[in-house]
């Protein structure tokens, strides 16, 4: 890794940080989504700072470049938001048919009472 | 149909403007005797002022859920009220209300906890396009290899559930093309499924809700969650007294 890259890696790790804690801050993402989020810059932070942690890594799993177990362990990550947005969406979803269904019978009974009420 | 059971009939409508007042008239002319409830599934069309013009009873669901979410909110209707016997039958006048009583017999006498509409026992009426058929054979085959139990006409909506059924639909039910997975999902957990020969009609108007364009995607995604069905029910022993293939 060369040091340019390892300052671009550091700066952009702290700017995901940031940005995570303003949304936060407003209310416009949860705790719940944000952990993986926070795991992921906290990481990249941790690379960036002490690449010593990443030749370890490369040294452990015989990567040649450092720079791809990077790029690898950042897709992994991808890859598990990804699943877990999957999961929240099919959950959201669920949870609206929910809704709607109760929503349809509230609708009718109340449709059903003001025709009674009406005579 | 001077039944003390108490009988409500399931209409699905999405979009059904040209049939859904027709389906109405013929079953409150054929069977007086029973309820009826018309689930409108958010059609875009007139559907939902021509059911409220005519005071339907029915169901008007806020956002479109699909045929299966639509069904569940109809059976979640039947379970809140009740109801000892749920039956869908299609808004599209496919299926007859003068065989009503047939799919009703099994459920009533307590034979059947679903008695299925099966327009391939007599071989009589509509029997849909070819491709359709293999389509129909396929799932029905790959029931039988799920849970070993023979239906016939997987994918016809016109069905009849008894209470404990209705209560088991109104918590879990399929959320697309739900029947083949209504059906298999029975069999696991120990319902008594079976089928009633009907004599279908070709649809009365307006569009079907499965394009030819769409059957591939709905067979690899009803085959699919046929089998995952399968692994996540804990297979139940049928109960005692249960009736083997179709109920003549």
């Amino acid at each position: 890794m060369t040091p340019q890259f390892q300052a671009f890696m550091f700066l952009g790790a702290l700017l995901l940080l940031i940005t995570i804690f303003l949304l936060l801050k407003k209310g416009m993402m949860t705790i719940k989504y944000s952990l993986l989020w926070l795991g992921l810059a906290i990481a990249l932070v941790v690379f960036a700072a002490f690449p010593y942690v990443v030749f370890v890594l490369r040294d452990l799993l015989d990567i040649q470049m450092p720079v791809n177990l990077v790029f690898f362990l950042m897709f992994c990550f991808v890859l598990v938001v990804l699943l877990s947005l999957s999961i929240a969406i099919s959950q959201l979803a669920e949870k609206c048919k929910r809704l709607t269904q109760a929503n349809a019978l509230l609708e009718q009974r109340v449709r059903r009472l003001e025709e009674e009420k009406r005579g | 149909m001077n039944n003390p059971a108490k009988i409500l009939v399931l209409i699905p409508c999405y979009n059904e403007e040209a049939n859904i007042i027709t389906t109405v008239d013929n079953l409150r002319r054929t069977c007086p005797g029973v309820d009826y409830l018309v689930i409108n599934d958010c059609s875009t069309d007139q559907s939902a002022t021509l059911l409220r013009q005519h005071g339907c009873a029915y169901l008007d669901l806020p956002v479109n859920l699909g045929i299966g979410g639509g069904m569940q909110c109809g059976y979640l209707y039947a379970r809140n009220h009740g109801y000892d016997v749920a039956v869908q039958m299609d808004g599209d006048g496919q299926h007859d209300p003068a065989y009503l009583e047939t799919v009703l017999e099994p459920v009533l006498a307590g034979q059947l906890d679903l008695c299925i509409g099966s327009r391939f026992i007599k071989k009589e009426g509509f029997q849909t396009s070819f491709m359709r058929r293999v389509g129909i054979r396929f799932l029905s085959g790959l029931i039988f290899l799920l849970c070993g139990h023979r239906v016939l006409d997987v994918t016809s909506g016109f069905r009849a559930a008894n209470a404990r059924l209705i209560h088991y639909f109104a918590d879990h039910y399929a959320i697309d093309y739900p029947e083949p997975e209504a059906t298999l999902a029975a069999c696991l957990n120990g319902f008594r499924v079976g089928e009633a020969p009907v004599i279908m009609k070709e649809r009365q108007g307006g569009v079907s809700s499965i394009s030819s364009f769409k059957s591939a995607y709905y067979m690899i995604k009803v085959s699919l969650s046929l089998i995952i069905d399968r692994l996540s029910i804990p297979r139940l022993p049928r109960r005692p007294g249960s009736k083997k293939g179709s109920a003549q």
